[in-house]
């Protein structure tokens, strides 16, 4: 049987997604996550929506150029929109019940 | 092989200064993008466009493209590199842009390796780590309740030494009980193999990410851990009150339903929801006031009467 997990730990994110440390701790800075174990940096861990966000973050100051300020503001964004898409459809869903 | 000229990609002159390229690329990188824009075509155009950028952003990249540009571009049987020319590897490493997707004309100018992989510089100096690879895998409501093991049919990318092929894969995953929709399962080394020398590295294969989508459940719907059921009632059930059988995850239960309900009350069953590590949900049932889809002449009287005796206005409250 295959080994699952549900966290991954900072050095694991850094090779498997190849991504520094130094761009982990900007995207842990400017709050976009927090993980969620460990004192210190090399004993991080985070859950597998925060390395979802973490990846999306580092790829979009990457590929569109932008500081680490616009990407917290772009990813805020785009879990809030990801948010209310599933809330809306949620909702249509209930609401197509009551009609 | 097509030449690629990565000059009118970016829609910059040959000539261009590094500043024009960089606000040319911002520019086509924000429209193109696959997070802002999710018409089809859109994801592919990005992929030139970090490609070309790659190259031109870099000066001894760029040289080197120039250098075969005027060697390449005005060859009519389709492009080939110089005899005896020797990719740079330049690639591996530092890219502004995703390097998986980079073309083949990339890689045979230069070094073919990245498609795929990356270089794992810090334990082997000529293996490359296999590509993470995400995919949705829905399940039913039932199945996230008890868990299940489910066979996920997926393609990996293998590079056979030139190219990178497409092979199909399978694979037994456990999802565990509690999983709730949207939720994150990681799958250690079954991403795409690792490759280069000494290929038999488990611990450099990419991860594969499961993404769990809950399946629209014909009668539940879910909000957190609580299970939401509507329960359609007829006008005097709702009332004179009655007590019916209603479905939940695990059998059938009876369930009083008071006197003088509305559509759209609620009504909390505890217990009955859906369990997390910390909490369990209960079960709402809303009610929805059915009205019968024909009525016959007798009921229609019975209405009637009903009309003529009850004074109950619900529009009282609207202004005149």
């Amino acid at each position: 049987m295959t080994q699952i997990t549900l966290h991954i730990h900072i050095d694991e994110l850094c090779l498997n997604a190849d991504i520094n440390q130094e761009a982990i701790i900007e995207v842990v800075e400017y709050g976009i996550v927090t993980p969620i174990e460990g004192d210190t940096l090399s004993e991080w861990a985070f859950d597998l929506e925060s390395a979802h966000w973490i990846k999306k973050a580092v790829k979009l100051s990457q590929e569109l150029q932008i500081d680490w300020v616009a990407t917290a503001m772009v990813i805020e964004l785009m879990r809030t929109k990801q948010q209310l898409e599933k809330e809306n459809s949620q909702l249509k869903a209930r609401l197509s019940r009551l009609l | 092989m097509e030449f690629k000229d990565y000059y009118k990609i970016l829609g910059v002159d040959d000539s261009a200064e590094l500043k024009d390229i960089k606000k040319a690329y911002r520019k086509l990188a924000l429209k193109f993008h696959p997070d802002m824009n999710p018409d089809a075509g859109a994801e592919e155009k990005f992929k030139q466009v970090a490609e070309a950028y790659e190259v031109l952003k870099n000066e001894d990249k760029r040289a080197e493209y120039d250098e075969m540009k005027r060697y390449g571009s005005s060859a009519e049987q389709g492009f080939k590199a110089p005899p005896g020319w020797q990719p740079s590897g330049g690639n591996r490493g530092g890219n502004a842009g995703s390097s998986a997707d980079f073309s083949d004309f990339f890689n045979s100018v230069f070094g073919g390796a990245s498609d795929s992989f990356r270089q794992s510089g810090q334990q082997q100096s000529h293996q490359y780590k296999g590509q993470d690879l995400e995919m949705e895998v829905p399940i039913f409501l039932e199945e996230s309740v008890s868990g299940l093991t489910k066979t996920l049919e997926y393609v990996i990318p293998v590079f056979d030494g030139k190219q990178s092929k497409q092979v199909k894969k399978s694979l037994k995953v456990k999802i565990p009980a509690g999983i709730a929709d949207g939720e994150r399962i990681r799958v250690k080394g079954q991403g795409a193999p690792s490759h280069g020398a000494g290929n038999d590295d488990k611990q450099l294969n990419g991860d594969l990410f499961l993404h769990i989508r809950l399946v629209p459940h014909p009668l539940f719907d879910v909000q957190g851990i609580n299970l939401l059921l509507t329960v359609p009632i007829t006008p005097w059930e709702a009332v004179l009150g009655t007590k019916l059988e209603v479905p939940t995850l695990n059998g059938k239960i009876n369930l009083n339903i008071p006197a003088n309900s509305h559509t759209g009350k609620k009504l909390r069953i505890k217990g009955k929801g859906l369990k997390n590590k910390t909490a369990q949900g209960d079960m709402l049932v809303i009610i929805k006031i059915d009205i019968p889809p024909t009525t016959n002449n007798e009921t229609k009287k019975l209405w009637e009467q009903l009309a003529e005796k009850d004074q109950y206005n619900p529009r009282q409250d609207w202004s005149n």
